[in-house]
């Protein structure tokens, strides 16, 4: 699987080593040093794969993850040195589909590439039954069962995990899983969502300390494994 | 002069006056016993004005009675026994009833005295400690005492860094000083001490036997006074004065303790700040250095094996290099007093996240838990208490033998979370086990030493603790966790 990648980075070096390492696992790259050149290059190159630096000069991270949203369908992975866990929920809430501390390596930014690519590919509009390893959850029908057999969900409990299902891979923050499940003035905190995850986890025989299906993003949220 | 003359002038006026009212009284009719009167007399003049106006009344009285009603009148000659028994008598009424009023007035005056001055040590009290500048309170303290009589030296000496250093009052010589601190080192008084609330001079043969020291709380009281020409009341007055000087000393050094507490802890923030910036510096060209080496590992890049293992051996070595960096950044965080961002989780879950995150380092190992299902719920910093968890992994992974079994466990114990990490690895030498918790201690080359520092930091700030053992298997590293306030809806 190859695709185009932007990489949005101001130091050269940085530059040069995502444009080979990426380039030796069959991506096409372009790399770009502003917030102001990446705007551009989204709309003019149309991308696959945006991966952003969060600490860019003059316009920074997110107000070029700001311009970026509605204007590309590109999967952004934020980058960023030492992110904060409240920027890492910022960076996703604002419309980010990943992030990436650095300093990584090729292998593991690869990783993370591929995975929102096929998240990409996978979601057609309108895919009625969502397969995470045995669990499967039927959209159409409300229903979830794990290697075949009926799981009985209460509505918050569903709602819930079709939610992370739907975003299968990627890490989904408290507060979007408590707008998203609760509602838009939803009031609560995250031991709603930690309370509703532990009743999943127990329903389906998931084992908190060694998760198969809901994976802890601390400080930030949940991940279905995809 | 007229003044003091007065009451003889009253005793012998009065004696007369009296004597005119028995001869009137006399003259109409014969009433016995109005020599009683003489009696009353003199008891009021030495209720009022003691003894010297009591005897003067009670001659001018008898030699009036004597002179006037005593057959034959007119003359002082003195017959018999009883007569000068009635003398005896009114002299001795006059010198008993006044010594016994002198003795209460003079009590009284006492007690109005102390009253007097207990009121002024009050406000006096009350002004210094409500002064914000200790240093002033103890000024004022100071000069009290020098207006005492009898106090000619009088200084508030402060104990700071182990040397008397003076705050108030008289000036002291370097001996004097020396002498204070040690009498404060060694805890005894020179000269003087206080019991039952009176400073009382003791013999000593101290070195300067004329300057007395008093050790205190904070400090010492250093004085020289001259105890003859001080009253009982005055030496009540010193002694309390020395007790304020206690209180405001110990409340100076707890001023100067605060003062000092807020400037480490500044000093703390300043340097996690820098560190902060200093850390994203380093690793920004970490970050290159990284995704160049791994770069070329990829198999396209057409370099030798041993080649691609040379530049994994770099990376290795730069990934340690940012492990460093983030270590010490957390560390100096820890020290400078990170908020703890504290909720009820399930232990489980902080396991879990741990060992997905190391789940590349782990996967060769052999994970056992021991986490009974029903266990109750921490109050913990998620991402601090996840730090100790994966450290204390990360360690055994380190230390446990190759594909060899790696133990978690945790049991509700005494109101908090016992949790433990074991590896099968080789046990930590006696003399260790008190070191391995201390910064930059590492059994090997590879490690950063912050580690297993960082754990106790965190475990501390959430008020628990934790220990090493050698088991039968291996090391056990065992730390508590609180329990979370709020019960797991269940």
């Amino acid at each position: 699987m190859s695709g185009r990648v932007l990489v949005v980075d101001d130091e050269v070096e940085m530059q040069r080593a995502l444009r080979t390492g990426l380039g030796y696992h069959d991506f096409d790259v372009r790399a770009v040093g502003s917030g102001e050149e990446a705007v551009r290059e989204a709309t003019g190159w149309r991308p696959d794969v945006i991966l952003l630096d969060l600490g860019l000069p003059h316009m920074d991270g997110f107000a070029t993850l700001r311009a970026l949203r509605p204007m590309t369908r590109a999967a952004v992975i934020v980058v960023s040195v030492m992110p904060d866990e409240k920027d890492k929920v910022r960076a996703l809430d604002a419309g980010a589909d990943d992030y990436v501390v650095k300093p990584f390596g090729t292998e593991e930014l690869v990783a993370r590439i591929r995975a929102v690519l096929r998240r990409q590919a996978a979601v057609p509009a309108g895919e009625p039954v969502i397969r995470c390893g045995d669990l499967e959850i039927d959209l159409a029908r409300r229903l979830v069962s794990v290697k075949g057999q009926a799981i009985r969900l209460t509505p918050t409990e569903y709602e819930l995990l079709r939610y992370l299902g739907l975003h299968a891979g990627k890490p989904v923050s408290h507060t979007t899983l408590l707008r998203q499940v609760w509602g838009e003035y939803a009031v609560g905190d995250k031991y709603n969502t930690r309370y509703v995850v532990a009743q999943i986890r127990k329903k389906l025989g998931d084992d908190p300390a060694n998760p198969r299906f809901i994976v802890n993003e601390p400080g930030v949220g949940y991940r279905l494994q995809a | 002069m007229t003044r003091r003359l007065a009451p003889y002038a009253v005793a012998t006026g009065g004696a007369i006056a009296i004597t005119a009212a028995i001869g009137a009284v006399t003259a109409l009719a014969s009433v016995s016993g109005l020599s009683a009167l003489y009696l009353l007399f003199v008891l009021w003049l030495a209720a009022r004005w003691g003894r010297g106006p009591a005897i003067t009344g009670s001659v001018a009285a008898f030699l009036l009675y004597d002179f006037f009603f005593v057959p034959p009148a007119g003359t002082f000659a003195v017959r018999g026994p009883a007569e000068l028994l009635e003398l005896v008598v009114l002299l001795a009424v006059a010198l008993v009833t006044s010594q016994l009023a002198g003795s209460l007035r003079r009590a009284q005056a006492a007690a109005e005295a102390i009253a007097g001055d207990s009121r002024a040590l009050y406000e006096l009290a009350t002004s210094m400690l409500r002064t914000h500048d200790v240093n002033e309170g103890l000024r004022m303290v100071c000069e009290n005492a020098l207006r005492l009589p009898g106090v000619n030296r009088f200084a508030a000496v402060a104990m700071v860094a182990g040397h008397a250093t003076p705050v108030a009052g008289t000036i002291l010589s370097a001996d004097e000083l020396r002498q204070a601190e040690w009498s404060y080192q060694n805890g005894r008084s020179v000269g003087i001490t206080i019991k039952d609330g009176l400073v009382v001079t003791m013999k000593t043969h101290g070195p300067t036997a004329n300057t007395a020291c008093l050790p205190l709380g904070s400090g010492v009281a250093v004085l020289s006074f001259d105890a003859q020409r001080a009253e009982p009341n005055e030496l009540r007055t010193l002694a309390a004065l020395i007790g304020l000087a206690d209180l405001l000393l110990d409340r100076r050094r707890g001023t100067l303790e605060a003062e000092r507490a807020r400037g480490f802890e500044a000093s703390d923030r300043l340097k996690a700040a820098i560190l902060s910036s200093l850390s994203h510096e380093l690793k920004s060209p970490i970050a290159s250095l990284r995704a160049g080496l791994t770069a070329l590992t990829a198999p396209r890049a057409g370099l030798e094996p041993e080649q691609r293992e040379l530049l994994n051996d770099m990376d290795r070595q730069a990934t340690r290099l940012d492990r460093m960096v983030g270590d010490m950044l957390a560390l100096s965080r820890l020290e400078a007093g990170v908020e703890l961002d504290r909720e009820a989780h399930s232990f489980a879950d902080l396991a879990g996240t741990a060992l997905y995150q190391l789940r590349p380092e782990i996967k060769d190992h052999d994970v056992v838990l021991h986490i009974p299902e029903d266990l109750p719920a921490v109050e913990v910093d998620e991402l601090q208490a996840g730090r100790v968890v994966s450290n204390l992994l990360e360690n055994a992974i380190e230390w446990s033998t190759p594909h060899g079994v790696i133990e978690i466990g945790a049991l509700a114990r005494d109101g908090e979370v016992e949790a433990w990490v074991e590896n099968d690895g080789p046990g930590i030498a006696p003399a260790d086990l008190d070191r391995v918790f201390d910064t930059f201690w590492t059994r090997r080359s590879k490690g950063t030493g912050l580690g297993l520092a960082i754990c106790k930091r965190v475990v501390e700030a959430h008020g628990g603790v934790i220990r090493v053992e050698n088991r039968r298997r291996g090391p056990r590293f065992t730390f508590t966790l609180p329990l979370a306030s709020v019960p797991v809806r269940k």
